[in-house]
């Protein structure tokens, strides 16, 4: 468990940009 | 379809049939039959998770929805990553150190084994009907565009399957699955290199996208507050996070994907993969389908994409209105189109005020064009007595028959049949691992060799695959391919969910807590689903919450009962 802790933090932060990414996006050529 | 595609389609799948049929050798015994001997690399279940997951619903139905609706879909995806870090953290760890070959086989040890028997009889019953649709839902669209009968298609990709998942077992299952992942990708990004390479020379990518956005097909964000819309943020990020859970959690056609896997380590490796890659990848999908919109803004489309309901219509008594609504609907493409390269050339020139204005004239038509398709619909409808009529799954696989290059048709139909088999193949390993595994060694016979058991699992797996297809075959009278799927699921899946959370995270749940919370959380959806507008995404987090407060009343006050006794 313990060595996974830092993929998870990882997973979540480029989810984030993700998302942001993806908002940016629509906004951009809405 | 040309004979260079008709060939291409075959070579794959007499390829891939081979591909898996070689690896019955590895699967002598029950563990290397149903779990690979808990031996595979964390990379190729990762792969195998996703081509799972991707079925050939999304290669032709999701590509329609980015055609006709955008990228709102998306949102269905945004709790997917976060429910992998939530199972890698929580119930994968417990299935590997149980060492179990069922989800339901965990249940048995921490509750009961009614709690595991019904719990794998739901999977079997919904898996089963669901797997039909699977089968069915590209089966219709490819009898359509290959000018075959639905029959041959649903033969065509369930015979080899089934006969490689007979014999390989899962070995065959991740394999196959790994190399149909590969030639998925490959085949929707030649798709849209081949519909970027269409467009005219004087609208560009960023033009394209201008198109789509002004009708907000690039829209993957609603706030909207809303419970009976099925596709917001909220139900995208609250709702879905639970169905993302039970579907990766408790679904033994994907628990046994990572099952598979070496380590602990590497079955959170090969889910996590999923967390990083399902996003872009439906993404990608979704944006096929937007710039099949695109092309079809420049290049004369057809009104509606299902040529068989629209030949009915023609030769009966209402051609003459479907003829008047035909003159309409070249009408309004042609309105359209001359305001969308008005929109392309204002936009090449970076001109705000121009592109705003170019932009409404380009919503109007395309309202005009959407009305005249909807009308359209509805007199398909009428005409032909069938009211769930859709031609959203029929997009994309018309274009890449019409308007694809000779060579990259085969690829893409192969690509399509490939989406199907991964998660046919995945499917049909499951259920017969739940049934031989939960039932026949559980119930029947739980002294059998394993040379015994073997012989069984694959009789399961063709039992299935018969099974299935027959499915397949009645389903085609079903609606709404995308829709139906997950209804299926749906109602058992919030549920089953809340069945493992008592399991994992309340040591005072008791077996009977839990089948008694189970048969309640399935009550209040099916109350749900029949009598309120609220969207089925939400009936997942219902089903979920309701096992578990029922559940851990029903334990407490048994247990108080036992112990005033």
């Amino acid at each position: 468990m313990t060595d996974a802790g830092p993929g998870y933090l990882r997973v979540v932060v480029i989810w984030a940009a993700v998302l942001v990414a993806l908002y940016l996006f629509q906004e951009y050529f809405s | 379809m040309h004979w260079i595609d008709w060939t291409i389609v075959a070579v794959y799948l007499v390829w891939i049939a081979w591909d898996g049929l070689r690896m019955t050798k590895r699967s002598h015994e029950i563990e290397g039959y149903f779990l690979a001997s808990r031996s595979l690399p964390w990379w190729a279940v990762g792969l195998s998770v996703m081509a799972t997951q991707l079925s050939a619903i999304t290669m032709i139905g999701t590509t329609g929805q980015g055609y006709a609706d955008g990228m709102r879909f998306l949102q269905f995806y945004y709790a997917l990553p976060i429910a992998m870090i939530v199972l890698s953290a929580t119930l994968v760890p417990f299935f590997h150190n149980a060492r179990v070959y069922t989800a339901y086989e965990y249940l048995e040890r921490r509750f009961d084994a009614k709690t595991r028997a019904f719990t794998s009889l739901l999977f079997l019953l919904s898996r089963s009907m669901s797997l039909g649709v699977v089968i069915s839902a590209p089966a219709v669209v490819l009898a359509v565009v290959m000018g075959i009968s639905v029959t041959n298609t649903v033969l065509l990709i369930a015979l080899p399957t089934a006969l490689y998942t007979m014999f390989g077992g899962v070995q065959a299952v991740t394999w196959t699955d790994v190399k149909q992942m590969v030639l998925i990708v490959f085949g929707l990004l030649a798709a849209i290199v081949a519909l970027i390479a269409a467009l005219p020379p004087d609208v560009g990518i960023p033009q394209a996208l201008r198109l789509a956005g002004a009708t907000g097909r690039l829209q993957t964000f609603d706030f909207t507050l809303d419970l009976s819309n099925p596709y917001t943020f909220w139900s995208g990020t609250i709702a879905a996070l639970f169905l993302f859970c039970s579907y990766f959690g408790t679904d033994q056609s994907q628990v046994q994907r990572y099952l598979t896997a070496r380590s602990v380590a590497e079955a959170r490796e090969s889910l996590l993969m999923s967390a990083y890659w399902k996003i872009p990848l439906q993404a990608l999908v979704l944006l096929v389908g937007v710039f099949v919109f695109v092309f079809y803004l420049f290049t004369p489309s057809p009104m509606l994409f299902n040529q068989v309901h629209e030949r009915q219509v023609r030769e009966g008594p209402r051609a003459g209105e479907y003829a008047s609504l035909e003159r309409r609907f070249a009408t309004a493409a042609a309105a359209r189109r001359n305001a969308g390269v008005a929109l392309a050339e204002a936009d090449a020139a970076d001109d705000a005020a121009r592109v705003a204005q170019a932009a409404d004239a380009f919503n109007a038509t395309e309202a005009e064009v959407r009305a005249v398709r909807a009308e359209a619909l509805t007199l398909v409808r009428e005409a032909t007595g069938d009211p769930t009529y859709n031609d959203v799954n029929y997009v994309f696989p018309t274009f890449v028959t019409t308007h694809l290059p000779i060579g990259l048709v085969g690829l893409l139909v192969a690509a399509i049949i490939a989406a199907a088999m991964s998660t046919i193949s995945a499917e049909l390993a499951s259920l017969s691992t739940a049934s031989v595994i939960d039932f026949y060694r559980r119930f029947l016979r739980p002294e059998g060799s394993d040379a015994h058991y073997l012989r069984v699992s694959r009789l399961a797996t063709g039992f299935w695959g018969l099974l299935a297809s027959a499915v397949a075959v009645w389903a085609v009278e079903l609606g709404s391919l995308i829709e139906v799927v997950n209804r299926f699921g749906s109602f058992f899946y919030g549920s089953i969910l809340g069945v493992f959370i008592l399991a994992v995270a309340f040591p005072r749940a008791t077996g009977t807590g839990a089948f008694v919370g189970l048969l309640a959380g399935m009550a209040s959806v099916a109350w749900v689903a029949s009598f309120t507008r609220i969207a089925f995404l939400w009936h997942n987090v219902i089903g979920a919450v309701v096992v578990v407060i029922v559940g851990l009343a029903v334990s407490l006050v048994l247990r108080d009962g036992r112990m005033m006794k």
